[in-house]
């Protein structure tokens, strides 16, 4: 089930929060945690593509982000370096013998894509560009989602993603392609 | 005549780009996952209070690691070393007993070097057992040193996750790692028939 989050009603900073939850405070915790569930998890669910897997990775964002607080200097935004943890928790997973073994969408080619097993958002996402997304082989999938949802520049996805700019770039072009390609027919009908 | 532009292109924003920005950003879990998190967390401290850099602590510990090597190397020349008597192992550590290095969450090792390292691990696990206890124990506290480089640098990325220096000390780690195992594999070559 989609719903999305409104932060407008934040009633205090998460700067204030972080303060108070560097010093061990875990009601600012929570709160910063339900500021930021929803763009951790909307990451984690985009890059993975599998719901379960979404909820255990931003829990581990969550708890290694408590862990790392008292480092957290704030030389990028709380939500940066939060989502930081997260890519960085999403692609330890894919290394892991379970991540290896959780089904994905696509190989890393980006072939047998089957949009009927993409079941993830509800009706009233726009599910076409979606479930395009989903398609597309990690590399491709990580890229679309860091610069083309969340907004990061080039510079930025490639740091988190611990590759050069023009791999990112080449991704970026090639998840173009794939999505592209994938979309037509559905157009078409 | 063909004239060059000057400036910024004024590209037409791809029309799928532009699609996926304007999809939420917010996807709310079906569940909450504070109560778990709550509980994940209650039962441990923060790192550390001080905003202390910790990028000192894995620097040492990359100089640890360079250590290692060499002690290594020494302990299995005593073991090739024909002129000492070699007694008949019996595997009081077993090969289950060496795990290999975790390099936590933020390391950003490619899914190629973890399965290189995967490979390379299972044919040192096959020559740990004919080696010598005290240097089977050696090997067990080299790899506990590499551990812990590893866990500072882990440590140290997660709060800078960008370093490069980091990543230079990581990778460093990770080599360690691999020319234990690949020591052991090629030096115990003459070894591994004991009588």
């Amino acid at each position: 089930m989609l719903r999305v989050t409104n932060l407008a009603g934040a009633v205090e900073s998460s700067a204030e929060l972080v303060t108070r939850a560097c010093q061990g405070d875990m009601g600012a915790f929570e709160d910063l945690y339900r500021q930021h569930v929803g763009r951790v998890y909307g990451l984690c669910l985009r890059m993975t593509g599998l719901p379960e897997s979404a909820e255990d990775l931003t829990q581990d964002t969550f708890v290694n982000a408590w862990r790392s607080l008292p480092g957290y200097e704030g030389r990028s935004s709380f939500a940066t370096w939060l989502h930081r943890i997260a890519v960085n928790a999403v692609l330890a997973r894919r290394r892991s013998p379970q991540g290896r073994n959780e089904v994905s969408m696509t190989d890393e080619a980006g072939e047998q894509m089957d949009f009927e097993s993409v079941n993830m958002m509800d009706e009233a996402t726009p599910i076409d560009i979606e479930r395009a997304i989903a398609a597309l082989p990690p590399g491709a999938r990580d890229i679309v989602v860091l610069h083309g949802i969340y907004g990061y520049s080039h510079e930025e996805a490639a740091a988190m993603l611990g590759v050069a700019v023009g791999t990112c770039k080449a991704q970026l072009h090639r998840a173009r392609h794939l999505m592209r390609g994938r979309m037509a027919p559905e157009r078409a009908t | 005549m063909n004239t060059i532009p000057f400036g910024p292109r004024n590209e037409p924003p791809d029309p799928l780009l532009a699609k996926a920005a304007e999809l939420p950003k917010d996807v709310v879990p079906a569940r909450d996952l504070w109560t778990s998190i709550a509980a994940r967390i209650a039962g441990e401290p923060q790192r550390a209070r001080s905003r202390s850099f910790r990028w000192p602590a894995a620097l040492a510990a990359g100089f640890l690691v360079a250590s290692v090597s060499a002690l290594l190397t020494w302990g299995l020349m005593r073991d090739s070393d024909p002129t000492m008597q070699k007694p008949v192992v019996i595997a009081e550590t077993p090969d289950a007993a060496i795990v290999p290095v975790n390099y936590g969450a933020n390391s950003g090792l490619t899914v190629k070097e973890i399965v290189a390292r995967d490979e390379l691990l299972a044919r040192f696990r096959e020559k740990f057992n004919e080696l010598r206890p005290e240097t089977r124990v050696a090997i067990q506290k080299n790899l506990a040193i590499i551990q812990t480089a590893a866990n500072e640098i882990d440590a140290a990325l997660a709060k800078d996750p960008a370093s490069g220096m980091l990543k230079s000390l990581l990778i460093g780690a990770y080599k360690q790692e691999l020319q234990l195992y690949s020591t052991v594999v090629t030096s115990s070559d003459g070894l591994t028939r004991r009588t």
